[in-house]
């Protein structure tokens, strides 16, 4: 049985702030490149639906695939926005998959996507499930005025793993285990926190990365000299480079991480180097993927199909697509503002987890209805349609989370309160039919952006914090990444 | 569509209104005992206890009061029915038709319909209660910005312009400098509304009605009992009134366009068939319409049938819904100048238009008027009623 990657994509969250802008606030050294931030809006769960959605080919030109073929959602995280209530369960409902499914929080360290890939892997195999979708997103919160500032970007990445359609294989992997004092957080600490790190640097991340491949060519029985790409979990390109050189990996395999551009990324981070080194795959190409967290994990994947590898890239937006269209912060306060270092609630509004978990149809699932009679698509599901008044004679329908809007209004006026910035609420006509009201986010300088009759695709986010538990919901957002621009690229 | 109908089976005998503004010093009771006892001595009803026979009290907020005790225990007129009536911004004129029914029915003789709202309590910002009402998490836009979407589709289609909008505040304004009663009594320049700090895009803060507070308070009997108070010979004939509810969610009705309300169209439609009106440009001599925000009143005069669809921008820059105008509309100031204390103002336009038509109006009075109309909208276009009001003529 070959089982291993069918499908793949990521997000990034649309704002990019320059290190050097930290430099500035800080007095700190200048160094390069940028991190990725998130809005106010998103958190782990909510990029995590982005990468599954994107993974799954929302932004495919042929559709999405039908999600009822999905058998397990595997969720890694360091940043889990609950600690007791699992999140997977939340995903799998905004991807609308279906209930009879395993679904799997894996968290508290780094290489957790990693195990979610073995562990998905071993459930494959044992024949417990067709396709399952693993998918590790984090948002790492550093302290102000640290260093840590210039680490954590925030992201996400998403494997759709199968037997079916495999397009990377999962010939063997390796996974070790080490009670090394790498970065840790505590449950009453605000921040991430580490020791003195040339310690962990040697005895924790190069050791244990070293051991676990080490072991893994033994198994395999494989020349790490043929190894074509080299996909590590690396804070320093350097530390990867010398890495393979300690396994007699040659150095040209080793794909660069993406740490200068957009920080790391947690759990996202290794499957976004990997993503990044299949972009020039062959066939027959063998990869050596390694995470790192409290112990390391060693892939040996092979590519089986180069076509069909270039086929997969134009099913997703993916790393490229989201970096290609991210927009830089003005200066340092935005970010704070946006991480909710700062905190800026915009308002609590009362809530009922019993009307959301009743409406979890239309509201994470995004179903419409269709009126048998005048044939009325619409948005929400309720019992009579909303044109015609036919009583309990409807199907419900998967609406497109793709539309234009048809009205809008920029409204500076939230539960009560004034606020300068304005939130558009934007009427929008549906692709296929089905019209709905919903506030817009991603958006600058609204005022001159939002249009009557632009084009504009949902997006599910983090709404208010009421009844003390999160309520999420869709927003829009103007078309992210435009499909143009993907085939340029 | 209407049946029997109350057509000249109802007759209005006296009217209160408090001043309506910030009335920090006022609570709901002092308000709704000022506007009553006013409409009583308006009436000359002297033993309430005697004469009234029941009492309606229309409050949109549980803050105002709950209940039909909000009205007996204010005014201590206990053992009758009293009845607290809610919708929406129309929540006054609802409690004005049901006292209505109430005399066509023969069940009340003389009938006491109210409305109160105490905003000012609440803070200034906006509408209060929109973190409590509604779903938990599907979007729930400002009131200024339900209309606001509105304004923006018919600047699509109409080609209306911010100063479109900004002409019917600064026509307000200068009505409600001369009504005593009005929150704002002060005229605007185009420039000041234009230059105003956005509420929600296109709306400025002239372009919006001011949170006040407010009571007003209307006596009804029948026509032959009339003749026993004070306005025997100038009591005022209820020719009809509508009530037409629509969907609180226009924004999931496809159909829906956002520049007309359905609402308004067809609570007009039925107010006319029952009174008998056919023009109502020509036949109407003038209208408190619900100019919630500036959009509002556009709409509402196209949708009540004083002018074309999509030409409301036109007429008002022509001049024909001035207080000397063709057709005057909210020669009061409207709710630009009084604010809208939710559940008083129905009950306020039906003060405003009877004052009218008894040539006794507070402010600027229109010149030998025969019918009036009120319209009250509330929700997103949701609620609307129309109150058709003429003179007794022997």
């Amino acid at each position: 049985m070959i089982i291993g990657i069918e499908r793949y994509g990521a997000y990034l969250p649309k704002y990019l702030l320059e290190r050097k802008l930290i430099a500035e606030a800080w007095d700190f050294p200048v160094i390069p490149g940028g991190i990725s931030v998130r809005n106010y809006d998103e958190d782990s769960i909510t990029m995590a639906v982005e990468a599954g959605l994107d993974c799954l080919g929302e932004y495919d030109p042929n559709g999405i695939i039908n999600t009822s073929s999905i058998d397990g959602l595997y969720f890694a995280t360091t940043t889990p926005p609950y600690t007791e209530k699992q999140c997977a369960p939340i995903i799998a409902n905004a991807l609308d998959l279906r209930s009879d499914i395993i679904c799997l929080d894996i968290t508290n360290s780094t290489k957790s996507m990693s195990l979610a890939l073995a562990r998905a892997y071993e459930t494959i195999k044992a024949g417990k499930a067709n396709k399952i979708l693993i998918i590790g997103s984090d948002s790492q919160k550093p302290m102000p005025e640290s260093m840590y500032e210039y680490q954590y970007g925030d992201g996400a990445a998403a494997l759709l793993i199968g037997k079916d359609e495999v397009v990377v294989s999962i010939e063997d992997y390796v996974s070790t285990s080490d009670n090394v004092i790498g970065p840790w957080k505590r449950a009453e600490d605000k921040f991430i926190r580490s020791f003195e790190g040339k310690h962990e640097n040697i005895y924790g991340y190069s050791r244990n990365i070293i051991a676990a491949f080490k072991l893994l060519f033994e198994k395999t029985k494989i020349d790490p000299k043929s190894i074509a790409k080299a996909a590590i979990y690396a804070l320093d390109p350097r530390n990867a480079e010398a890495l393979a050189k300690k396994l007699g990996i040659n150095s040209r395999a080793v794909e660069n991480t993406p740490f200068l551009e957009f920080g790391n990324t947690g759990n996202a981070f290794a499957f976004m180097t990997l993503m990044l080194a299949l972009k020039r795959g062959k066939t027959g190409d063998l990869i050596a993927f390694g995470s790192y967290g409290d112990g390391a994990d060693a892939f040996l994947l092979k590519i089986l199909d180069k076509q069909k590898l270039r086929e997969l890239r134009r099913k997703c937006r993916g790393i490229i697509g989201y970096k290609n269209s991210m927009v830089m912060l003005k200066n340092y306060g935005a970010y704070l503002s946006k991480k909710k270092i700062i905190e800026t609630e915009r308002f609590i509004r009362k809530s009922s987890p019993v009307r959301n978990w009743r409406d979890e149809k239309f509201l994470y699932r995004m179903y419409g209805m269709k009126c048998n009679k005048c044939g009325t698509i619409q948005y929400p599901i309720w019992r009579a349609c909303i044109e015609c008044g036919e009583k309990d004679n409807k199907t419900d329908i998967k609406l497109k989370k793709r539309g234009k809007i048809f009205t809008f209004t920029l409204d500076h006026l939230e539960g009560g309160n004034y606020y300068d910035t304005p939130v558009p609420r934007c009427v929008i006509d549906l692709e296929g039919g089905g019209r709905i009201l919903l506030n817009m986010t991603d958006i600058e300088n609204p005022q001159e952006n939002v249009k009557i009759g632009m084009d504009v695709e949902m997006t599910f986010r983090f709404i208010h914090s009421g009844a003390n538990y999160n309520n999420y919901y869709w927003k829009c957002r103007p078309i992210r990444v435009l499909r143009k621009e993907e085939e340029e690229e | 569509m209407v049946k029997k109908g109350i057509k000249d089976r109802v007759a209005i005998i006296g009217v209160g209104c408090t001043k309506f503004g910030e009335n920090w010093e006022l609570n709901a009771e002092d308000l709704l005992i000022d506007a009553v006892y006013e409409a009583y001595k308006d009436a000359g009803i002297k033993d309430p206890q005697q004469e009234i026979d029941a009492g309606w009290v229309g409050i949109q907020y549980y803050f105002t009061g709950l209940a039909g005790c909000t009205l007996a225990d204010a005014i201590k007129l206990y053992g009758k029915p009293m009845t607290r009536v809610e919708n929406f911004c129309a929540s006054g004129t609802d409690s004005f038709r049901n006292a209505c029914l109430a005399v066509a029915s023969g069940v009340c003789e003389i009938a006491l319909a109210t409305g109160v709202e105490k905003l000012m309590d609440e803070g200034g910002a906006g509408l209060p209660g929109f973190r409590e009402f509604g779903h938990p998490t599907l979007p729930l836009p400002s009131a200024p910005a339900m209309f606001s979407m509105a304004a923006t589709r018919c600047m699509h289609e109409f080609g209306w312009t911010k100063e479109d909008l900004a002409l019917v505040a600064v026509k307000n304004h200068q009505n409600g400098v001369h009504h005593p009663k009005a929150h704002f009594r002060k005229a605007v320049d185009l420039k000041s509304v234009l230059n105003a700090p956005m509420i929600a895009d296109p709306l400025g803060r002239f372009d919006c009605c001011a949170m006040s507070d407010g009571a007003a308070a209307v006596i009804i009997t029948t026509p032959e009992i009339a003749q026993s108070y004070n306005h025997a010979n100038d009591f005022i004939l209820v020719k009809s009134n509508a009530l037409a509810v629509e969907t609180m969610a226009p924004w999931y009705k496809p159909s829906f366009g956002f520049t007309s309300f359905t609402s308004t169209v067809k609570a007009a439609k039925m107010a006319y068939h029952e009174a008998g009106i056919t023009n109502p440009r020509k036949e109407i001599s003038l209208a408190e319409v619900h100019d919630c925000f500036t959009i509002t009143e556009l709409i509402n005069v196209q949708d009540l049938g004083f002018c074309a669809m999509g030409k409301a921008a036109e007429e008002l820059r022509a001049g024909t819904f001035n207080a000397d105008g063709e057709l005057p509309v909210n020669p009061s100031g409207g709710l630009k100048c009084f604010g809208h204390p939710i559940g008083a103002t129905g009950c306020r336009m039906i003060y405003e238009v009877t004052k009218q038509l008894q040539g006794r109006a507070d402010g600027i009075q229109v010149k030998d008027p025969k019918i009036g109309l009120t319209h009250n909208l509330g929700g997103a276009y949701t609620v609307a009623s129309v109150t058709i009001l003429g003179k007794n003529e022997k």
